[in-house]
């Protein structure tokens, strides 16, 4: 537990100067919770990194050259002009202390026992354990027809941050990865609260992160939602601001953590696509998307590595094999039994009911104002629910055993939103925009 | 208070409601040691053993040795990929080969390459080689 800490403070320290490299003027909860994500990612860089140059993974070497990147990043920082006015940090409420008994609540869940669930022990985990042993990426491993089952070509943050910290323990343990999931919900919730901060009142931005800390913290410790929940929440929720602010930093850090979502599982990588869609669908002039699309450029860069070397290594994915065309044709006659199914299983139906009685109450031009996010969001349902009517197994089975998860990786930006929407309708705002977000 | 305020101010609050996990809110009253016990045990709670065993083939196998498994289950979904999945995480280091694919078809190849062979719950005829019996099933050397 202690060697888990001590991890998860090496990652944060490691993201400061990165976050830094890449605004001059983070601080406060957006600057700690960035830290650690831009931490983890960075890690992820630098285990891949090692493992592509044939370099055996020891805590001596990996410290080395967190170190190097540390420095690089450090001095990038310090060279970077404090341009644009400098943010007062957000300040904290006693609500907030709410928000942290329940980040104890779930560290006290994270902890409870050796991670038990299936996927942990026959994906993330397992995958984890045998690059550990190896001291690198095992390729055999990925390659061998024999464990198609493990999905090979899932992307690796979040297996080789489970390899980080048992660089950091001296060994592997079941036990070992659960109180990632801590910080990665945590950084999720400290910028969530940042960002709340900049448009509406202290109590408001209280509320909504104490609100978001059930959809921000993953009961399913061991897979790879925890680390995609922060990394995609966070990165739609600073292309949100970006819009609002057209600040180039809050660009360069949405593209960076919504590459890094990329990294955690392919649905990461179909966020950059929903969030792609949903620019051009909201900036309605040619001008407007050239000026915007090119701004996620990191995005697509960072899934870049992952995409060639799954390429290269001829790592096949279950959901695309065989015939799609066809399986989607014949399964389209049983689409009103799939919506029905896909309805009576939704996970936290009260949470998707009161966000459709809210968009409906809420002003117009709130929901205008909001329209990335909801475009986005809804995109990315779409593309799940499409990939029911196309996988290879059993729709049952596979809406049963994933449906929730789905839904939970895209809910934290949408309760932002309909959050912020309904406060300021309850105070009688119409919901017209800041600054000029279209 | 215009019925647009009312309605929001009631949909704020129940979305703030449909937020909160109670599985969480639980968390503080639990008893961990009994928890620990049972989530600990979870993934092999149709085979207690088989974790123990498991634990002995890897006592007595090297890094890089090649492992066929055989169990008490004849098909794929009907419990041997679970085993499988389960030994090759307890295993990792080793390669560990099922003896049929998701179809169910024999993989008399991947018997052919193993150096041992770990059988839980069945019993090989002679003349394999037995490294260790124990925990409710053998491991063979080819």
């Amino acid at each position: 537990m202690t060697s888990t800490l001590v991890a998860i403070l090496g990652l944060a320290l490691l993201g400061v100067p990165i976050t830094l490299a890449v605004d001059r003027r983070a601080r406060g909860a957006l600057l700690a919770g960035l830290s650690f994500l831009y931490g983890s990612g960075a890690i992820f860089l630098v285990l891949l990194a090692l493992s592509a140059v044939n370099v055996r993974w020891t805590p001596a070497i990996v410290a080395a050259a967190a170190l190097a990147v540390f420095a690089i990043a450090t001095t990038i920082a310090m060279r970077q002009p404090v341009t644009g006015g400098r943010r007062r940090a957000a300040r904290a409420h006693v609500i907030d202390l709410l928000t942290l008994a329940m980040l104890a609540c779930y560290s006290l869940y994270a902890t409870l026992a050796p991670l038990w669930e299936w996927d942990f022990w026959a994906i993330w985990g397992l995958k984890a354990k045998v690059f550990f042993e190896r001291g690198g990426i095992d390729w055999r491993f990925l390659e061998s027809r024999w464990n198609i089952f493990a999905h090979p070509d899932y992307p690796l943050l979040v297996p080789l941050n489970f390899d980080f910290v048992a660089l950091a323990a001296g060994g592997w343990s079941d036990r070992g990865p659960g109180l990632l999931f801590v910080a990665w919900g945590a950084a999720l919730l400290l910028v969530a609260r940042a960002l709340a901060a900049r448009e509406t009142s202290p109590l408001v931005a209280a509320l909504l992160a104490f609100a978001l800390t059930a959809l921000s913290l993953s009961l399913d410790l061991g897979l790879a939602e925890g680390a995609l929940i922060a990394f995609g929440g966070t990165g739609v929720l600073l292309v949100r601001e970006a819009l609002r602010e057209d600040d180039p930093a809050t660009w360069r850090h949405a593209a960076l953590m919504l590459g890094f979502a990329a990294n955690c599982k392919n649905e990461g990588m179909a966020l950059i696509a929903a969030v792609t869609l949903a620019l051009v669908a909201v900036s309605w002039s040619r001008e407007r998307a050239r000026a915007r699309l090119p701004r996620l450029w990191p995005a697509y860069a960072l899934a870049a590595p992952w995409l060639v070397l799954r390429i290269a290594h001829a790592l096949p994915t279950d959901i695309v094999g065989g015939s799609v065309i066809s399986r989607f044709m014949e399964r389209l006659g049983d689409a009103p039994e799939i919506f029905a199914f896909l309805a009576a299983r939704l996970h936290r139906p009260w949470f998707w009911g009161a966000i459709f009685a809210a968009l409906l109450i809420v002003p117009a031009a709130a929901r205008r104002r909001e329209r990335f996010v909801l475009i986005a969001t809804g995109i990315q349902i779409v593309v799940f629910v499409t990939a029911y009517f196309v996988t290879p197994y059993a729709v049952h089975w596979h809406v049963v055993t994933s449906w929730a998860r789905l839904t939970g990786q895209v809910s934290v930006p949408i309760a932002f939103a309909v959050f912020l929407m309904l406060a300021g309708s309850s105070r009688g705002e119409e919901g017209a925009p800041r600054s000029d977000s279209s | 208070v215009s019925p647009r305020r009312a309605l929001s101010i009631v949909a704020l609050a129940a979305l703030a409601a449909a937020c909160i996990e109670p599985r969480l809110l639980r968390m503080p009253f639990v008893d961990r040691e009994a928890s620990a016990r049972e989530l600990t045990a979870f993934p092999d709670r149709k085979w207690p053993q088989y974790p123990r065993f498991l634990e002995g083939v890897r006592d007595r196998t090297h890094p890089g040795d090649t492992v066929a498994l055989i169990v008490p289950a004849t098909e794929w979904y009907g419990g041997y990929s679970e085993m499988y999945f389960r030994a090759s995480y307890l295993l990792t280091g080793r390669e560990v080969l099922p003896l049929m694919d998701p179809q169910n078809a024999p993989a008399p190849e991947n018997f052919a390459a193993a150096r041992y062979v770990a059988a839980f719950g069945v019993t090989l005829p002679p003349p394999a080689e037995v490294v260790w019996q124990g925990e409710g099933g053998t491991l063979y050397r080819r």
